[in-house]
């Protein structure tokens, strides 16, 4: 393809693109419409925020750009954009005769691709296509990184997927004639994260520790050739938005698998003559039974050393140290967008050799309870290992996750219920609240419903994983590495 | 010879850029008249009289909430001063827009004998200015009825 051609495809594409205008003030309205005829696109105004979201969401292909003023009567413009982002992954340009950088800043991180100041210029207003070209770009890049996962929340992954354009960029010869103009087709290196650049990654971290560990010391501890600031910068910021987000799922899988290994710790002792739930709740042992083979906790450190001891009634819960997944396990990108971290649960639930169940939760990162849990236990034969990190309550957290999910499910949780109380005599030796209970059950009723619909963090998870990690291994590999890795790419993926 | 058209289109040049001089208009005004062509060719009359409609209303809106003696809702006052800069600057309006700054600054620290004053002038500014465009506008008809071209004049 020659020079030529690729500037003949790119002057074809901006004429005829579809433009939505929003803006109260008629005289601007006018202006802009008129710029934009100017610019040769086709051009829909409206006056009303209202109107505007009834027109997109009417047809969602029926405009490729949507401009809109920030001060408007009937809605907020940022709003607006938040919404025409979330539904419709449309980009959106802010416009505002406020200069100030605060509302800037606003409409950034609302998602805009641009914000122009009024008077708005005719050349800046010619470029505004690349917005356009760039959005599909990374929405192809994405189908084509995300194995056919459903990405719910296509803005924010595309807009974070610039590593991932970049890798894929090889990939996709059609859009080449555009790239000179996209400024995301910047030639700069991309650091491949590699099980070894990792592994020392996550040695420098553990060393620092994780909450207090800073990019520039992670990268004088790392050693590592031509590894920008930058460049741990984002992988630590990864995955630390990873963490936490494991964090939250595990103390929900914690809980359940807490329930799991108690009942599973009743029956052995045939303690009570009511755990018939186990039958009645056969998933929930499905779903214990998967959870087990969650590693935990050691994507984070290279050394995680078990205080409990093994849980007796094993069907695979195994609390010991592990080193820290191989790399290759961030590959998994197939059904793991589970937790992890649960595995760091694990060890608190496991059963102490008192015979107490420690109900504990790791209290890494900043949990965050108002995280509703989705997630899909990763079925892969995996250690548990160890939680690293001191106990906290995780009760509340907990129960507030159950204040936010789903009621349909909760059918289960009569039996349960019922058992609950049974057992809640027998729990005596252990720590666990029946509300405890109460709760896993109805989380794991929840569990069931949620799997249906990821949430958009899914998709997202192998996208992160997949742009971090280099895609050097195959899909098989994902699944016999260790969850810890998956959980890796999942919390990768999460806080991208 | 000097035609009727040819005395015409100076009076018009020299009026515009009298306009210019005088800080009514600026770039933005420019822009507009390069955006107006034969198929939009009563394009800048068309806005600025939307400009004007805007003022009108704008004005109004902010008249009856500083007339709330004691209850003054600023903030309205504020968002009505921010629409009416967005437009002004859009057109050109320079001394109109102009007022806005100071207006809102106003408005920010709910100074009302301060937008009270603010709201007067630009109700001032925004006539004369409507007054001085419409004899441009009539210049530029006679021009055209008297069989000249409109000419192109460079600030």
């Amino acid at each position: 393809m020659t020079v030529e051609q690729d500037f003949e495809a790119v002057d074809q594409f901006p004429v005829g693109m579809r433009v939505l205008a929003v803006d109260d003030d008629q005289t601007c309205l006018r202006i802009l419409e008129t710029l934009l005829h100017r610019c040769q696109y086709h051009v829909t105004t409206t006056d009303s925020a209202q109107t505007a979201l009834e027109l997109l969401r009417e047809n969602k292909n029926k405009f490729d750009l949507v401009i809109s003023d920030v001060d408007m009567p009937d809605m907020d413009g940022f709003k607006l954009l938040e919404l025409v982002g979330l539904e419709m992954d449309l980009p959106v340009i802010m416009l505002s005769a406020h200069s100030d950088p605060k509302y800037v800043m606003k409409g950034v991180k609302h998602g805009a691709c641009d914000y122009l100041l009024k008077p708005v210029r005719i050349e800046e207003l010619k470029n505004i296509w690349q917005h356009v070209v760039r959005k599909s770009k990374f929405k192809k890049m994405k189908s084509i990184v995300t194995n056919s996962e459903s990405d719910q929340n296509g803005v924010k992954a595309n807009r974070k997927r610039k590593d991932q354009y970049e890798e894929v960029e090889g990939e996709d010869e059609e859009e080449r004639g555009n790239e000179n103009d996209d400024p995301t087709a910047q030639k700069k290196p991309r650091v491949l994260w590699t099980r070894e650049l990792h592994n020392k990654f996550l040695a420098a971290v553990d060393h620092l520790g994780v909450e207090k560990a800073q990019p520039k010391k992670i990268l004088e501890l790392m050693n590592v050739d031509k590894l920008t600031r930058e460049n741990v910068a984002s992988h630590l910021q990864k995955f630390r938005s990873a963490l936490k987000k494991i964090t939250n799922e595990a103390n929900q899988q914690a809980n359940m698998a807490a329930i799991d290994s108690h009942i599973m710790q009743m029956s052995s002792l045939n303690a009570l003559g009511g755990f018939h739930h186990q039958q009645q709740i056969p998933q929930f042992q499905g779903g214990v039974a998967t959870m087990r083979h969650y590693p935990l906790g050691r994507l984070m450190f290279p050394h995680v050393s078990s205080s409990l001891p093994r849980n007796h009634n094993d069907g695979g819960y195994i609390l010991q140290g592990m080193p820290i997944p191989p790399l290759d396990d961030l590959h998994n990108n197939n059904n793991n967008k589970a937790f992890p971290s649960f595995s760091s649960q694990q060890s608190s639930l496991m059963v102490a050799p008192n015979n107490q169940l420690v109900l504990q939760q790791s209290s890494y990162p900043s949990l965050n309870p108002g995280l509703s849990p989705h997630f899909e236990i990763n079925k892969r034969l995996e250690d548990w290992p160890n939680a690293l990190l001191p106990a906290n309550t995780p009760q509340s957290d907990v129960i507030s996750n159950m204040n936010t999910t789903n009621q349909t499910s909760f059918c289960r949780n009569m039996d349960f219920g019922s058992s609950n109380a049974a057992q809640a005599d027998f729990s005596d030796p252990s720590q666990m609240r029946q509300g405890t209970v109460n709760n896993l059950s109805l989380f794991m009723g929840q569990q069931k419903v949620e799997n249906g619909s990821m949430p958009s963090d899914a998709g997202s998870l192998d996208d992160i994983v997949n742009s971090m990690m280099p895609k050097v291994q195959s899909q098989t590999e994902f699944f016999e590495g260790d969850l810890g890795f998956g959980w890796h790419n999942s919390s990768l993926r999460t806080c991208i | 010879m000097d035609t009727l058209v040819a005395q015409l289109q100076r009076q018009f040049r020299d009026y515009t850029i009298s306009l210019y001089h005088q800080g009514f208009l600026d770039d933005q005004f420019t822009e507009l008249k390069k955006l107006q062509d034969e198929c939009s060719p009563d394009f800048v009359a068309e806005v600025v009289s939307l400009f004007f409609e805007d003022c009108e209303k704008l004005i109004g809106n902010m008249a009856r909430a500083l007339d709330q003696t004691g209850n003054v809702d600023f903030n309205l006052v504020g968002s009505s001063v921010h629409q009416l800069k967005g437009s002004s600057s859009s057109v050109g309006a320079k001394r109109v827009k102009g007022l806005c700054v100071t207006f809102k600054e106003c408005c920010d620290s709910q100074n009302f004998e301060g937008c009270v004053r603010c709201l007067q002038q630009v109700d001032i500014e925004y006539k004369s200015l409507k007054a001085k465009l419409q004899d441009l506008f009539s210049l530029e008809q006679q021009i055209v009825q008297a069989g000249g071209r409109i000419p192109q004049v460079d600030i």
